[in-house]
């Protein structure tokens, strides 16, 4: 059926009469036989036009260029459509693909290789956080609380925190949707509501990852002081945080994981995050956005967002399941003494010193006036 | 999941087929989990999904694809209603590409090819491609308009007519009917460009014209006066047998885009392609041998490939000698003067290309040359067009298949408005203006002979040649007194032509703040409209100027032929009804003939029907009419009947003959189309009766006179200076019973040859003092075709030296602006001319001068001007298409990287172009090598931008087109053809800066 | 079963655009979404060429691949589709695909690109064949009319052609042992994971 009007179009297009080129460029079947001119010097040099010369028709130099993605001239205007004279991208090599046009060499990154070791590595990451889970448990207190509380977050570093986090949430989400959601929620929901679902999660995303910049910068300028390297951090490093056995080392406000997490996440991992976002979302002046362009931006983009998944896992881990009271501290702001000096010793000697006032905010201090704080702690040594 | 095609599409059902696309990662995985899943296809998933087809989020926020909306905004609905086709032809140029147009509830939805088409079998270029819009018609004049304070205003027709009339009346009781000058167009069909010129003779007046002047008046004039008729002698499809192709100023790839099927096609089978042409064309990219040449110097490269073909004895001496006029003065010439140094210096080439050229013209044959614009368009343009047919002739490749000059027409109906319509040296048909023509016309058209006579000033003025389009201008800023009429013009009618393709723009704008009246009928007047209404030097301004816009209808909201470039004649069905307010031309030469008071004489012949309600002369009838006096150029075999059928009939034609493929009887009117060529291109003759199948390949003497054939037109005596002009003895059309060459048929030469009695005698009758142009009853045509196998136009020699013209044989002449005053030394120009078509013409004095004012020192590049695909003409029509103007959003300047480097401009930046004129041009920069150092190129169809400024505040609201340009026509300088008054658009000076 | 393909034969382009509008024509697509464009190499001088270009409905469909949310479907005529109530306007297609085929009607500030477009083989999409839905969303559905796309059709030189495989290639053949020379033709190769004249292999990702 699709027979017939293929040929519809034929007539015009076959010519009635085969070849009997009696006052033609004379030359030889391509199909049979290897042309002479191909034996003459500088053969596989020559433009198309010079090949024009010796072999009318051969356009091999042509489709040289085309497969090296030489962009040729199309009316088009470039403000428009700037790609438009490109008929087939460059070829390339990106890590993981073969040396292929480009488009199919990021088809090959992003499916071989992104997106199925983005997928492992965010399973192994779950895998071993719930077998830590289960084998270990949470991380508790070893005394008892004291009842004394310490303002460990201002409302201001909550608020900054917690922006930060919901909005990385939903930006994890969407982008794990529409990096995974075929394999595991298409074929639940159906492609229709998969579409629409992805559809507002992938606009979501768009939107929600300038926000996430702007949360992003207050994060780091927020907690940049306190995550400098501190002496001690070494030794927490060395003991594996305490973590896989052993007494936890000391450290300062934060400890050497946390510092990781801070400057390896979000300072990191963070800024090709959002370099990479705020070009995938075109939101760069001065660029023409070009498909090469985009493919790069997109393979940092989910093998940056891929990794900082996989690390937040572990510190979202962290803060709720894996360590008791470290939730209620991002969540209320205090935590308890014992806490403090069980996780954050040196930190705790600072505040019991003095040298770190125990309530920051003027909220907290407000507070204080309140009956609920410690009188201990305040302003005395210990 | 298994993703499968359409479930319930009745062509297409069958398994499902397993998605082969994933990688194999994916692939897998999406496996493992479709074993969770039963496989099913998207509808059945989809619905699981709780949601049907359709109800998509899509459509709604999409904005993405456009309903087909008619222009009134009534909806396609897709299968409801009822649903027709209609045959049309491409107007936008002259290859005349069919095409069906599905109607359904009278909007125009669909656009099909026509594969039936032995012109196109389905094919077209962008413009083609693009014809539907005209059913949208978005940015198309809406109703009339009137310029009041510089804003164009809606009034009502009955206002506009009526007010126009009343102006047209006072004008001409003031100052003579010559006052007025009627720009008709080439973009009429047949009939209402007949029907102009006859409106305008009836108003008293020759001063009209059209395209053809500033396109191939200079081809018509030379080429018919080298053998007869100016027309393409064969035909797109016959190019086919051509062996080798010489385009000679022809980027047919751009301008005619479905000729090149055939010639592609051509070449496929080992015809070698030549091009010649300033520019690396797209056609020359398609060439085998390209040639790059100086502008203007066509005749030192013809007359130096001549000379090797003189020279190597190549030349075809049995056909000079038995059918070529004059030959052996041009052979001395040419071995004499362009001997190939000469031939360098001028044109630039080298002997060795020159000569390759010629060898390759010399082994292979028939060969044929192709030519359009880059010949036409010079102050010698008629010497250049001859110099190609004296090549033709010396090879002895006219009259032959796969030979002859193919000269590409412009519009789509150029060609038939140059044979019917509305020229200010003839009546349609090339009948002369004089008195016998006027008789012969007031006979069929059923009017007095005196009553015309006294609709014109004088019987002077009757006989005079009008002013052309390419002088309106000077028609209203000249000197009173140096102008060959007694008013200066006063009132100008744009009948269906763009201000900006007429070269002198600041001097145009002049001009028409002079004008006491201005009408515009058009689709797309917005050009001469924005410029009209653009203000201009206040001392220009005529206090009392009237400016209207009408809006006419297209050629798809109505009826009527028109001719392609090889002479066939297409039909058009009207595809949709008229849209807006807009009328069909006839209609409205009919209502203002009306209010003049000639409208029964106008339409004496024809039938009325009725359009929205208002009268409208019947296409056909007028087509009838012209079937009964165009017996000159054969446009009396094409009744009505026969095109129609030819249209519905098409499959049966021939793609390379062009002709039938045995007998088909038309279903609707009964007419068998056997042994026809599609279209009947003309010289079809006799009445449709005699049944003349039309002339496919002019002068063809290997056949019959009643199957096509011919023999070269005996037009200019029988012989000069003692040599026979007739054809020598032997040399006749197949079958001829005179087989030596002989004058043209009259009645005397019919009874001297004892064949009057084979006429009827009613024929005899109308007959008798008549000769085969004026004898109405076409019977001696028939008699001597039929009977005899003669040709009506005798059978002559053509002629290589045309004394009746300024170069009796071709010179070349430098144009009057040009970069090379050394050879404007060798090579001048002529002698300046007074009241030539009423003007004073000047040229050596403005050669000399600007050789004077070492004026190529400050304008160093020359400046030619040609086509884009996607645009025609001044382009308002199809810059105002969105399908099109997406396609070419600037308006720019081709200009060489040398160039570019002097001037420090880059590719993509803005530039000033400057002329002589004063006029200064703001374009993109296009850097190319396709023109070399010496040239420039610009495309010339875009307007809406002035010297920088952009004329959108001028335009009528709604009706500007999208995209907007310089044209280049602001800034073209004066020249024009000694014979025709063809504007010297291809070659001028320009300067070029960074903006 | 057939295979939907194109070819486009660059001796025989003349860059008329001709197919570009009757493609705009035929489903009324809008300014700025070019489903066919040509692109001309060597512009200018000897050796210029031009292709036309559109979809090539790959075999091997990169845009398919990567889509994100799996709207594409193939025909059994191979002709790669889409689904716009499921496309999410993420761009990945567009960089995926070889040829710069996917197209969208807006510039995609913050992502914003509207619904993918491209070359549909002129056979709609998955609404009802011929419904007003279909037409309205991915243009005309000529294959279900028997009819071959719009810009093959109406390709003022016979450039490109459109059809089965196997039938279009015969007839592209017949053209080139006519001439007698080169093979090479647009797309061909790429379109079928072959090796192309003058290009390295495609690797694919089998
Ligand atoms: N797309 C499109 N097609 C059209 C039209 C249109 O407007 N647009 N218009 C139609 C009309 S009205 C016409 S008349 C035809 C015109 O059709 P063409 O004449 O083929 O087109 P042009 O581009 O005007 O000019 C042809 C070539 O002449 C070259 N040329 C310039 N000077 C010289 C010279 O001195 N000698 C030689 N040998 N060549 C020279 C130019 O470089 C140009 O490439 O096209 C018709 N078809
Ligand atoms: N510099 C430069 N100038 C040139 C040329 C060049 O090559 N270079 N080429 C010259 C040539 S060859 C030509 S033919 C001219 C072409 O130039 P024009 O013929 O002046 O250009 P078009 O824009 O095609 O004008 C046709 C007009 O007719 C209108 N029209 C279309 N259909 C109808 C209809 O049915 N009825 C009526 N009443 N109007 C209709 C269109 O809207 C348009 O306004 O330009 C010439 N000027
Ligand atoms: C840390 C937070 C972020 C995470 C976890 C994240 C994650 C992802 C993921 C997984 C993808 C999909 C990749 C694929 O399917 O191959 C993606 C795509 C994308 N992300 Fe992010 N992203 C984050 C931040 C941002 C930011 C800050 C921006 C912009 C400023 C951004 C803009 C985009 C864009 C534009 C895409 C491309 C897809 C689309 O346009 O819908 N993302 N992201
Ligand atoms: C639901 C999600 C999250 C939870 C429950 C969470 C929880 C916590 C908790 C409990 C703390 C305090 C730890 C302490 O007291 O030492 C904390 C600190 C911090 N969190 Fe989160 N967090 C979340 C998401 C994020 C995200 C998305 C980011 C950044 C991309 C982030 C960056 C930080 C930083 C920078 C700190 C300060 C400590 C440091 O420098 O590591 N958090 N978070
Ligand atoms: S513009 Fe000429 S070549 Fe193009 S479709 Fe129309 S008639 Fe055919
Ligand atoms: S050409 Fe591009 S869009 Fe078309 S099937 Fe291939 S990859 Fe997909
Ligand atoms: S733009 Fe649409 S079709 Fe393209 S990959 Fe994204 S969702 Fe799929
Ligand atoms: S096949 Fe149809 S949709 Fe595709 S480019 Fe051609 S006309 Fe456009
Ligand atoms: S219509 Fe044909 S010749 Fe014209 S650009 Fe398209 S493919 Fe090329
Ligand atoms: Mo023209």
């Amino acid at each position: 059926q699709t027979q017939a009007p293929a040929t519809a179009a034929a007539p015009a297009a076959a010519p009635a009469v085969p070849a009997q080129a009696d006052s033609g460029i004379r030359s030889q079947n391509i199909f049979e036989v290897k042309p002479d001119a191909s034996q003459d010097p500088g053969y596989l040099e020559q433009t198309n036009g010079e090949r024009q010369r010796v072999q009318p028709g051969n356009n091999a130099p042509m489709w040289r260029q085309v497969s090296g993605g030489v962009t040729g001239f199309s009316s088009l205007p470039v403000e428009q459509a700037p790609e438009a004279g490109n008929l087939i991208q460059r070829f390339v090599k990106y890590p993981g693909s073969h040396y292929t046009n480009a488009g199919e060499a990021w088809r090959q990154t992003r499916n071989n290789l992104i997106i199925p070791y983005g997928a492992a590595l965010l399973f192994v990451t779950l895998l071993a956080l719930t077998i830590y889970y289960f084998t270990r448990g949470p991380i508790g207190l070893h005394e008892r609380e004291t009842g004394h509380k310490i303002e460990r977050f201002t409302p201001f570093e909550r608020a900054t925190h917690w922006s930060n986090a919901i909005a990385f949430i939903v930006l994890a989400i969407s982008g794990l949707v529409m990096a995974f959601g075929k394999f595991f929620l298409l074929p639940v929901i159906g492609g229709a509501l998969f579409g629409w679902v992805t559809y507002a999660l992938k606009t979501i995303h768009n939107f929600v990852g300038p926000l996430f910049v702007l949360t992003t910068l207050f994060m780091i300028v927020t907690f940049f002081r306190d995550n400098l390297p501190q002496k001690g951090d070494m030794k927490w490093v060395r003991q594996g945080g305490g973590l896989l056995g052993g007494t936890e080392p000391p450290s300062h406000r934060f400890n050497a994981g946390e510092k990781v997490v801070f400057w390896g996440g979000v300072l990191l991992l963070g800024s090709f995050v959002i370099a990479s976002g705020l070009f995938l979302d075109k939101l760069l002046p001065g660029f023409v956005y070009t498909r090469g362009e985009m493919q790069i931006a997109h393979m940092i983009h989910a093998t940056a967002t891929l990794l900082m998944i996989a690390l937040i896992m572990g510190h979202i881990y962290i803060g709720t399941l894996g360590m008791r009271g470290a939730y209620t501290a991002m969540r209320e702001g205090y935590v308890d003494e014992t806490w403090a000096r069980e996780h954050h010793a040196l930190w705790y000697d600072d505040v019991a010193d003095g040298k770190i006032p125990a309530r920051r905010s003027a909220e907290a201090r407000a507070a204080a006036h309140a009956p609920v704080g410690s009188a201990r702690v305040e302003g005395s040594p210990s | 999941m298994l993703l499968t095609k359409k479930a319930g599409s009745a062509s297409r059902d069958g398994a499902a087929s397993p998605s082969n696309s994933a990688s194999p990662f994916v692939h897998s995985l999406r496996r493992g989990l479709s074993n969770a899943l039963p496989t099913m296809d998207r509808r059945a998933f989809l619905r699981r999904s709780g949601l049907g087809v359709g109800v998509g989020l899509a459509a709604g926020q999409l904005a993405l694809i456009r309903k087909a909306d008619a222009a009134d905004g009534r909806p396609t609905a897709i299968g409801a209603g009822k649903v027709e086709v209609r045959r049309t032809v491409c107007s936008h140029c002259s290859v005349g590409c069919a095409s069906d147009a599905v109607v359904e509830n009278g909007v125009w939805v669909r656009q099909e090819p026509v594969f039936d088409s032995p012109i196109n079998l389905g094919a077209h270029c962008a413009k083609g491609a693009a014809l539907r819009e005209h059913g949208h018609g978005e940015y198309r004049l809406r109703y009339p308009m009137k310029l009041v304070n510089g804003k164009y205003q809606r009034i009502s027709w009955d206002t506009a007519l009526d007010e126009i009339t009343a102006k047209l009346k006072e004008l001409s009781k003031a100052s003579g009917p010559d006052s007025i000058y009627w720009i008709g167009s080439s973009k009429h069909s047949n009939e209402q460009s007949y029907l102009l010129r006859k409106f305008v003779s009836f108003f008293g007046s020759n001063n009209c014209d059209h395209q053809a002047r500033i396109c191939h008046s200079t081809t018509v004039a030379g080429v018919a006066n080298t053998w007869g008729y100016g027309a393409m002698t064969n035909s797109y499809n016959d190019m086919r047998n051509a062996k080798v192709a010489m385009y000679i100023g022809s980027n047919a790839a751009e301008a005619h885009p479905v000729s090149m099927l055939h010639m592609l096609h051509a070449k496929e089978r080992g015809c070698k392609m030549i091009v010649v042409d300033p520019r690396f064309t797209r056609t020359a990219a398609k060439a085998d041998e390209y040639v790059r040449i100086r502008s203007g110097s066509d005749i030192p490269f013809l007359f130096g490939i001549l000379h090797h073909i003189f020279k190597n004895g190549w030349e075809d001496k049995k056909y000079i000698n038995d059918r070529v006029f004059g030959m052996d003065e041009v052979r001395a010439e040419v071995l004499a003067k362009w001997t190939p140094d000469k031939v360098e210096e001028a044109c630039g080439v080298k002997e060795a290309q020159v000569l390759k050229v010629a060898t390759w013209l010399n082994e292979n044959r028939p060969g044929t040359v192709v030519w359009c614009m880059g010949q036409t368009q010079h102050s010698i343009g008629n010497a250049i067009v001859r110099a190609s047919c004296i090549l033709q002739l010396a090879l002895g490749n006219v009259g032959t298949s796969g030979g002859g000059t193919n000269i590409f027409r412009g519009h789509d109906n150029v060609q038939g408005a140059t044979d019917v319509g509305p020229n200010p040296d003839s009546l349609p048909g090339y009948y002369g203006l004089t008195e016998g023509s006027w008789k012969h016309f007031a006979a069929s058209w059923g009017v007095d002979y005196e009553w015309i006579k006294s609709r014109y000033a004088s019987p002077a003025m009757m006989s005079k040649p009008g002013i052309t389009v390419s002088r309106w201008i000077d028609g209203v800023l000249e000197k009173n007194e140096l102008i060959d009429q007694d008013s200066n013009l006063r009132g100008v009618v744009y009948w269906g032509h763009a201000p900006n393709s007429q070269t002198r723009g600041l001097e145009m704008k002049r001009a028409m703040d002079k004008l006491d009246l201005l009408v515009v009928i058009d689709p797309y007047p917005s050009a001469t409209a924005a410029m009209a209404a653009m203000p201009g030097k206040a001392e220009d301004l005529n206090p009392n100027r009237a400016v209207y816009l009408l809006p006419a209808c297209t050629q798809f909201e109505t009826s009527g032929s028109c001719t392609a470039s090889n002479r066939s004649l297409q039909w058009r069905e009207k595809v949709i009804e008229p849209l807006w307010e807009s009328r069909s031309d006839h209609m409205i030469m009919q209502q203002f003939a009306d209010r003049l008071g000639f409208g029964k004489e106008l339409s004496k012949n024809y039938k009325m029907q009725k359009v929205k309600g208002m009268d409208e002369p019947v296409p056909d009838d007028i087509l009838r009419e012209i079937n009964t006096n165009c017996w000159a150029i054969g446009y009396t075999g094409q009744s009505p009947e026969r095109l129609q059928a030819h249209m519905r009939n098409m499959a049966a034609f021939d793609v390379v003959t062009l002709k039938a493929k045995g007998s088909v009887k038309d279903k609707v009117n009964g007419y068998d189309i056997a042994g026809d060529y599609f279209g009947l291109p003309w010289p079809c003759y006799g009445t449709p009766a005699l049944k003349h199948p039309g002339s496919t390949n002019l002068y063809d003497t290997s056949k019959h006179v009643m199957d096509g054939g011919g023999n070269f037109r005996a037009n200019f005596g029988v012989e000069r200076n003692g040599k026979n002009l007739l054809a020598e003895d032997g040399s006749h059309s197949l079958g001829a019973a005179i087989t030596t060459g002989y004058p043209e048929l009259d009645h005397l030469l019919l009874k001297r040859l004892g064949w009057w009695d084979e006429l009827t005698d009613d024929e005899k009758k109308k007959a008798d003092g008549k000769n085969w142009k004026t004898d109405p009853s076409g019977g001696m045509i028939r008699v001597f075709m039929k009977n005899h196998g003669c040709h009506p136009f005798g059978n002559a020699k053509a002629r290589a030296t045309v004394w009746n013209f300024p170069d009796s044989i071709p010179q070349h002449r430098e144009p009057l602006y040009g970069t090379r005053p050394d050879l404007a030394a060798k090579y001048p120009t002529h002698d300046d001319k007074m009241a030539f078509w009423r003007m004073p013409t000047l040229y050596k004095t403005v050669q000399q001068r600007n050789i004077a004012d070492k004026i190529s020192e400050k304008f160093p590049y020359i400046m030619t001007s040609g086509r884009l695909v996607e645009y025609e003409g001044g382009g308002e029509e199809t810059r105002s298409n969105p399908w099109l103007a997406e396609l070419q959003q600037q308006m720019f300047i081709e200009i060489n990287p040398k160039v570019a480097a002097e001037k420090g401009i880059r590719n993509g930046e803005r530039a000033w172009v400057m002329t002589p004129t004063g006029a200064r041009l703001n374009v993109q920069a296009l850097v190319t090598e396709r023109v070399g150092p010496d040239t420039v190129f610009l495309p010339f169809h875009f307007s809406g931008h002035w010297q920088g400024a952009d004329m959108l505040a001028y335009y009528p609201e709604g009706a500007h087109p999208i995209v907007r340009g310089e044209a280049i026509n602001t800034s073209t300088t004066y020249g024009y053809d000694s014979v025709t008054m063809m504007q010297e658009t291809k070659t001028t000076i320009c300067n070029v800066e960074r903006a | 079963m057939a295979r939907m393909k194109f070819i486009c034969d660059s001796e025989r382009c003349i860059e008329c655009n001709g197919c570009v509008t009757a493609c705009k024509n035929e489903n009324e697509v809008p300014w700025g979404v070019n489903r066919r464009r040509v692109v001309t190499l060597n512009d200018g001088v000897p050796g210029e060429r031009s292709i036309s270009v559109a979809c090539m409905h790959c075999s091997d469909a990169p845009c398919m691949a990567v889509c994100p949310v799996q709207c594409f479907y193939r025909t059994e005529e191979g002709v790669v589709l889409h689904d716009k109530d499921v496309c999410i306007g993420c761009g990945y297609c567009s960089y995926a695909c070889p040829f710069g085929a996917p197209q969208f009607p807006s510039q995609g500030t913050f992502g914003a690109r509207g619904k993918m477009d491209k070359c549909t083989f002129c056979a709609g999409g998955p609404e009802a064949n011929g419904s007003q839905a279909e037409f309205e969303k991915y243009g005309r559905n000529r294959l279900a009319e028997g009819k071959l796309p719009a810009c093959a059709e109406m390709c003022s030189t016979k450039a490109l052609l459109a059809g089965d495989g196997d039938v279009v290639a015969d007839i592209f053949r017949t053209r080139v042992v006519q001439r007698g020379k080169g093979a090479e033709v647009w797309g061909w190769g790429t379109a079928y994971g072959s090796r192309q004249a003058g290009t390295q292999t495609n690797g694919g990702s089998k």
